[in-house]
């Protein structure tokens, strides 16, 4: 009825997870054309396809309208249902892609979420099952969405053949708090996984050897723990990682991560892993440059407040996103410098005026 | 200025007659003063229960602490609305409350009127007219209610429905009226009325609620003395937030134009979708632009432009605010523009001419002359004259109390003419706010070409750095420092104040030594604005201007900060106002930081390969971690980069400052900094050690002053939750109001969007043309902004009670009006109730005092959001109106109510338990959806359906607990489930002609009624007359042959009944003497037999009691015992078990959960 005519129009295949995101929060229609036209192989991935399944399933009311060719979709979105779903992920992507989507939903369904997914637990694209269960669920326990939170890793599944499995339970809330996040202390802990299935499992082991190489010298709290998967556990594939993260006096988490590769020594593995991580320190800030976006986005999901957040540079992800959080909700950051004084600080604060946000999925009484 | 005088402090007299009273007086007050021997509790108990009384007293004064989003500063005026039947009295009320506050006498009073109420208060007073829409509106937005009533006839019914429409909104405060109270002669009578009245009112608001009299009315007005005080209760009025408000921006307007083309409108013969404006103060919380805007009894708008106009209203200023009272020019401000105030109001939009008293627009029965219809003609005229009143400020009259306010075009986001009309505004301040106007004004047409230009220089010449000029932090007025370009790279001279000083009348040209580099600039105007800024300081003959101070040094300074440094990219800008591709952006930065002294190519985009994708492929995917690469972590490899960052960790060395800085501390800290940059960075290479130490000991001090708090008032530092709550709501407000201070207001209302108390302007786009050709002033148009959500459909669960003064009930299906949220709309509810939480069971009624469910396709609205219903909203619907009330519960897009069916069917043929069963289903496709279901006789046995029978289509096997009969009927209980009819019809009352006349869907007899339709009637359902006959059983007949192979007891017996009498019955038997004796005797030594016997088991029983409870203490211990060895194994078999478990899963487990 009233709704014809709200809908948001965007081209191009980039960037589809968090605008579907961001239609279902907003509840605005959303049209994206030009899906790889001048592909080859054009229209929509069997994963993207994948990916509108799920959030289908995680919603009530969802008309999703592909076309033909699959160049372009009309995601009219419903609310946000919850409950317990279960979904096999493509073995293209990992679960990280289906799962951060769906980080981003949870909290506003109507029901808390029960999500069982199967597939690929580490790949060297996506957040890892690793980094989104001690990264980015603490990165929403910010925003006061804690209590009963939870990542389970069933199993694990390397590329390619995967066969892992997680749970992922999450609360709803009424409305997330509002962030106020600029002091980004100094590091005081380095925690880290490092798994390996269907191989040695001194891969594991010596990951660690070569991590703490690298970082022992700067502080003595590290813990990095080896993590080996066995038997039915361990998924159909061989694979190890290493996923580490650095914990700052103030909460400020910064994560890296690197996945086997073949041919590849696993000390080398773990020099980049940890190298990336002292890359990720240096940047500074107080999230993490992969939880930009769901940083901004719970920070304009807030009461009518004043957010702040201390960041790094935006990457062209983040930057494209707080495009589209303007299209969607109205509302731009400002983004100022975060200590003008200082030359060689790329550190911003963005701060935004919260849009008040309600779960209005949720049931009373 | 030149009223800054000093006065003479006051000099308390030490001697003389005046001393003595003063001192008398003191003594006198302290012997009268507080006694504490009278108030001190008499006994123990009675002082502890004083004490809990007290505490007592104390919770109940606490009340949730909710956040206030109205700023205190400027807030808008409050919205006092006059609300009572026709004829009590309104207009009076609200001409001599005009009176009381502007001196200003209104004939025709239509529309908001805002006055000036106090130094930090306006009001703006509105009369609610009797349709019960106009009620509905007011109550969603009024902040006070004067509730009129008649004293001399009581409360009549709009009264209590308007009260109970604002107990669905939120309640806000309400001020009860009684007038016509001199018609009530007798003091006696007037009296018990009053009492009467008031009782009845307090019932219905609180005990203790304001109750006000007003005596006859003088003058065409109620008594002076009656409207100050009633004045001054609205002046002390507080107003606790409501939840709805406070979550929703809304504007009540007080003006209305159409800016459709008159040619536009002349082609559609005035059919077309109009473009239309409001004006208003905003309220509630920030509206944003993108968002859409319901008008209640319009429909849902989307706004095209937002403007920020110049207060038409504004509160006394800082000036007038030194004095105790009002100034007299302040108590005549009035703004009403759909009344007849005595002033002339020029705007873009339309010319308003008022002349008081001599005519008013639209009132054609008044004979008028040759001049006033050409002035009515004038105020016909739309958009002319714009650019030339644009420069100029005139005042029309002399008794205007507004000059001609310009407003700027609809790109202009602020326009502060508080310094148009009065000059006694603070210096300072009004400098800061015009500069930015005039700037802005002057510059109006130059803006749009100027954008343009600025990205067609981007695209054109310099795509290496286009943003090195950017800002760091958006457009500050007093910007007075600026990079100086380089041979090395070209950048911008962002010198602006510079220009008079340099080029003078060069405004869009670049300055001479920019050369031919291009301007990335955010607010445009710059130029011109520094150069009115300068001349307008100059004409104030201030001392010399700020930003010539020390130029030099400036400029020193600026240079070398730029050999240091790229200049930082003004991150805003390029994320909001470029059209650069992320990938664009970051490039640029990456060179900016790490190539500085590149030399440019005017086409080096070429030149540049994507360091931080990698290849092709890659970069097609949507994919969150960035890939890792051998290369660019090399330089991790050094020894002394890795070093370099040591200071990021708690153990690095505490010599270098951390780079946090001290800006995570203070918010306040960055803003000053990026307001005078230019002094940061001359001062920081200077001395960090002494920032640092008088960081250091401001750190002390707060430290220090805790302390101290603490140990002088250990209670009073201990906050309790309900303080912590509020402090934190008082803290988040402050950082709130902080955090975007310094920027422009065009900006501003890009971030947070148009704050509440601002006057806007809101240009509507498709305007239902009905609104502008019907507009009534009369009725309030209300803007009420919708949050994201709100402007879905789906269906609402709503939980529902009907009136207990509605006096039908409410039937499921029937169409009912609903006012929730902003909107007034009809729809069709199916009421339900909560079947055992089990299933949503449809009610056919809503049930007698009693809440239920009502379930209706609607727009949605957030849970908790109260609403009333209402039947009819005609005033010529008898009785009461509202005919429920209640509060949203949930929304979704499906619903699961379901109402019951029953099937039944016959059995046909019989088994033992067996039956086929027919007439239920009609396919065996039926039943075989029915497979397994329960069915049950109506004798009450159960039974389930089995399977479909091939014979009779719809036929089936069932099983039953026992034997049915043939004359049984099979009964199977199911659910049906029923969606909501989707409808959903606003009432769109603004745009009928005749406003209260609005109609919704008709029921279907209200059709019949009206068409003079008969029922039609099914022959089925006629009820006749029920012949039951009553059943008949035939005798038991059991065959001969049967009879005879029987066994005697199971043989029928059937005889006659003895008719004669027996031997024994005939003879009575006599004893002889000795025969009695003999039989005594018999009987006492049966007694004696019988007491022996019990005396003796007596005696065995005594005995067995002993033994028995021996026995017993016996079986307890060992039962006791038994219990301890039972005990001891569950232990021992427990922790094998656990033990197991955590074997087979914990090992991992604990593992995990460590990090």
């Amino acid at each position: 009825m009233a709704q014809a005519g709200n809908v948001i129009q965007f081209s191009g295949h980039q960037y589809l997870r968090h605008r579907l995101v961001l239609s279902i929060l907003s509840g605005k229609a959303v049209r994206i054309d030009k899906i790889r036209s001048d592909d080859k192989n054009p229209g929509l991935r069997d994963y993207e396809v994948s990916l509108l399944r799920l959030l289908e399933r995680i919603t009530n009311g969802t008309v999703i309208e592909i076309s033909v060719t699959g160049t372009a979709i009309l995601l009219k979105p419903g609310i946000i249902a919850g409950g317990s779903v279960t979904h096999d992920c493509p073995l293209s992507r990992s679960i990280g892609y289906f799962l951060e989507p769906v980080v981003m939903l949870a909290p506003f369904a109507k029901k808390s979420l029960h999500l069982t997914l199967r597939g690929i637990t580490t790949d060297d694209r996506d957040l890892s099952a690793d980094l989104i269960r001690t990264v980015t669920l603490p990165h929403l326990q910010l925003f006061g969405i804690s209590e009963g939170l939870e990542l389970r890793i069933k199993k694990r599944g390397s590329p390619p053949l995967g066969g892992g499995e997680v749970q992922f339970l999450c609360p709803i809330v009424k409305q997330v708090k509002t962030l106020n996040f600029v002091d980004s202390g100094r590091i005081k802990r380095i925690r880290g996984i490092s798994h390996a299935v269907r191989v040695n499992p001194q891969f594991s082991n010596r990951m660690i050897e070569a991590a703490r190489s690298v970082l022992n010298r700067y502080i003595p709290d590290i813990y990095l723990y080896s993590d080996v998967y066995k038997g039915e556990d361990s998924g159909k594939s061989p694979g190890y990682a290493l996923s580490i993260l650095a914990e700052s006096t103030t909460g400020a988490i910064h994560c890296a991560e690197a996945t086997s590769q073949p041919g590849v020594p696993p000390e080398d593995i773990a020099l980049l892993a940890s190298r990336a991580l002292l890359e990720e320190i240096r940047r500074g800030g107080c999230v993490d440059r992969k939880h930009q976006s769901l940083a901004l986005l719970m920070m304009v999901l807030g009461s009518e407040d004043v957010g702040r957040c201390r960041m790094g540079e935006p990457t062209a992800r983040t930057i494209q996103f707080l495009r589209d959080v303007k299209d969607f909700f109205g509302t731009s950051f400002k983004i100022a410098p975060a200590d003008p004084a200082d030359e060689t600080s790329s550190n911003l604060i963005f701060s935004a005026y919260g849009v008040g946000y309600v779960n209005a999925n949720r049931t009373i009484a | 200025m030149s009223e800054q005088q000093t006065h003479k402090a006051h000099r308390p007299s030490q001697s003389g007659a005046k001393a003595e009273k003063k001192s008398k007086a003191k003594g006198k007050e302290k012997q009268h003063g507080f006694n504490e021997k009278a108030f001190a509790p008499r006994s123990g108990r009675r002082a502890e229960r004083q004490g809990r009384r007290k505490v007592e007293k104390d919770q109940t004064r606490l009340h949730v602490p909710l956040v206030n989003r109205t700023p205190d500063d400027e807030p808008p005026p409050v919205i006092v609305a006059i609300v009572g039947p026709p004829g009590v009295g309104k207009t009076t009320l609200l001409k001599s409350l005009v009176r009381r506050y502007t001196k200003q006498t209104l004939n025709h009073v239509q529309g908001p009127v805002t006055v000036v109420g106090g130094k930090k208060k306006r009001i703006t007073f509105i009369e609610c007219n009797n349709d019960l829409n106009s009620m509905i509106d007011i109550g969603k937005v009024a902040d006070l209610v004067l509730l009129m009533i008649d004293g001399s006839y009581g409360f009549e019914m709009e009264t209590f429905e308007f009260l109970n429409i604002l107990q669905a909104h939120g309640f806000p405060k309400v001020i009860g009226i009684l007038s016509h109270l001199d018609l009530i002669k007798k003091a006696a009578t007037l009296r018990a009325t009053k009492k009467a009245l008031k009782k009845r009112f307090w019932t219905e608001i609180y005990q203790g609620a304001k109750l006000f009299y007003l005596s006859g009315v003088l003058n065409g007005r109620y008594p002076d003395t009656e409207i100050l005080n009633l004045s001054r209760f609205i002046g002390v009025m507080k107003f606790r937030p409501l939840v709805f408000r406070n979550t929703h921006p809304y504007l009540l307007a007080d003006r209305f134009e159409d800016l459709t083309p008159r040619e536009e409108i002349r082609a559609s013969k005035g059919k077309c979708d109009r473009t239309v404006t409001v004006y208003g103060y905003l309220r509630g919380t920030n509206l944003r632009l993108g968002t859409k805007v319901h008008i209640p009894g319009v429909g849902d708008l989307s706004m095209k432009s937002v403007t920020m106009l110049g207060d038409p209203c504004p509160l006394p200023d800082a000036e007038s605010e030194k004095r105790r009272k009002l100034s007299e020019k302040r108590k005549l401000q009035v703004h009403a523009p759909m009344s007849d105030v005595g002033g002339v109001i020029y705007d873009k939009d339309a010319v308003y001419i008022n002349v008081p008293g001599s005519f008013t627009r639209g009132n054609t029965d008044v004979p008028q002359g040759e001049g006033e219809k050409m002035v009515m003609d004038l105020q016909d005229v739309r958009e002319t004259l714009e650019d030339g009143v644009a420069r100029s400020q005139i005042k029309l009259l002399g008794s205007s109390s507004k000059p001609l306010a310009v407003d700027p075009g609809p790109s202009r986001s602020h326009m502060d003419d508080s310094d148009d009309e009065d000059d006694d505004e603070s210096a300072g301040e009004s400098d800061d706010g015009s500069e930015d106007d005039y700037g802005e004004e002057l510059d109006s047409g130059a803006e749009e070409e100027e954008g343009d230009w600025e990205l067609e220089g981007e695209e054109e010449e310099d795509t290496a750095h286009p943003h090195d000029s950017g800002r760091s932090s958006l457009r500050e007025v007093r910007r007075s420092m600026r990079d100086l370009p380089s041979d090395g790279q070209r950048r911008e001279v962002e010198y602006a104040e510079s220009d008079s000083d340099l080029g003078g009348s060069d405004v869009d040209d670049d300055h001479g030594l920019a050369g031919p580099s291009k301007r990335v600039r955010f607010g445009d105007e710059d130029d011109v604005e520094i150069a009115s800024d300068a001349e307008e300081e100059m004409s104030d003959g201030e001392e010399a201007p700020r930003w010539k101070a020390d130029l030099g040094e400036k400029a020193r300074a600026a240079f070398e900060q730029h050999g240091r440094k790229g200049k930082r990219k003004d991150w805003t800008k390029l994320i909001y106002m470029s059209s650069l591709s992320p990938a664009d952006i970051l490039r640029d930065v990456s060179n900016a930081s790490s190539n500085k002294d590149q030399t440019m190519a005017l086409d080096d985009e070429d030149f540049f390969t994507v360091v931080s994708s990698s290849g092709p492929q890659e970069e097609v995917l949507d994919q969150t971690k960035e890939v890792l690469r051998v290369e660019d972590l090399k330089e991790w490899e050094d020894e002394e980069m890795l070093d370099s960052i040591r200071n990021l960790f708690i153990t690095g060395g505490s010599t270098e400052t951390p780079a946090e800085g001290g800006s995570g501390e203070e918010f306040g800290d960055e803003d000053s900094a990026a307001a005078s940059d230019d002094e940061h960075q001359a001062e920081t290479p200077a001395d960090p050690e002494a920032a640092r130490a008088a960081a250091l000991a401001a750190k002390k001090e707060a430290l220090k002053r805790k302390f101290d708090e603490q140990y002088d008032d250990p209670e009073g530092s201990q906050m309790g939750f309900y303080e912590e709550k509020k402090e934190e709501i008082a803290r988040q407000l402050e950082l709130n109001r902080a955090e975007f201070e310094g920027i422009d207001s065009e900006a501003r209302a890009l971030i947070e969007g148009y704050r509440p108390g601002s006057y806007v302007r809101i240009e509507l786009a498709d305007v239902p043309c009905e609104m502008v050709e019907n507009f009534d002033p009369s009725y309030p148009i209300v803007v009420g902004g919708l949050l994201p959500s709100e402007e879905r459909f789906g269906f609402v669960q709503v939980r529902i009670k009907r009136h207990r003064w509605y006096a039908k009930t409410l039937k499921t299906n029937d169409p009912l009006i609903f006012s929730l949220g902003w909107r007034r709309f009809q729809t069709i509810p199916i009421y339900s109730l909560d079947d055992h939480s089990i299933r949503m069971r449809m009610l056919k009624y809503t049930p007698e005092h009693m809440h239920c469910y009502a379930t209706f396709y609607g727009p949605v609205a957030l849970p908790n959001t109260g609403f009333c219903a209402f039947n009819s909203l005609s005033s010529g619907a008898a009785g009461f109106r509202v005919s429920a009330s209640g509060v949203v519960l949930d929304i979704d897009r499906s619903t699961k109510i379901v109402k019951k069916i029953k099937l039944t069917g016959v059995p046909y043929k019989i088994f033992k338990n067996t039956a086929f069963v027919k007439d239920m289903f009609t396919s065996a496709l039926e039943v075989a959806k029915f497979e397994g279901a329960n069915i049950r006789t109506v004798s009450g046995i159960r039974g389930q359906v089995k399977k479909a029978l091939a014979k009779p289509d719809g036929a089936f096997r069932a099983t039953f607990e026992d034997k049915v009969l043939m004359s049984d009927i099979i009964f199977l209980r199911a659910w049906y489930s029923i969606q909501p009819r989707k409808f959903y019809n606003p009432v769109t009352s603004l745009l009928l002609s005749h406003q209260e006349e609005w109609q919704g869907m008709r029921l279907t007899g209200q059709v019949r009624r009206e068409e003079g339709l008969k029922t039609p009637t099914n022959v089925n359902s006629i009820y006749k007359p029920v012949e039951r006959p009553g059943r008949r059983f035939n005798p038991l007949k059991v065959p001969k042959n049967l009879q005879a192979a029987l066994p005697y007891a199971s043989k029928p017996k059937i005889m006659k009944a003895q008719s004669r009498q027996t031997y024994m019955q005939k003879r009575a038997v006599v004893l002889e003497p000795e025969e009695k004796k003999a039989m005594a005797l018999l009987q006492q030594m049966r007694a004696l037999r019988k007491d022996q016997v019990a005396r003796r088991k007596e005696k065995q029983e005594e005995r067995r009691t002993v033994h028995r409870q021996k026995v017993a203490k016996e079986e307890a211990k060992k039962s006791e015992k038994e219990k301890e060895r039972r005990k001891e194994y569950m232990r021992v078999v427990g922790i094998k078990s656990k033990r197991e478990s955590e074997r087979e899963e914990g090992g991992r487990r604990s593992k995990r959960t460590k990090t």
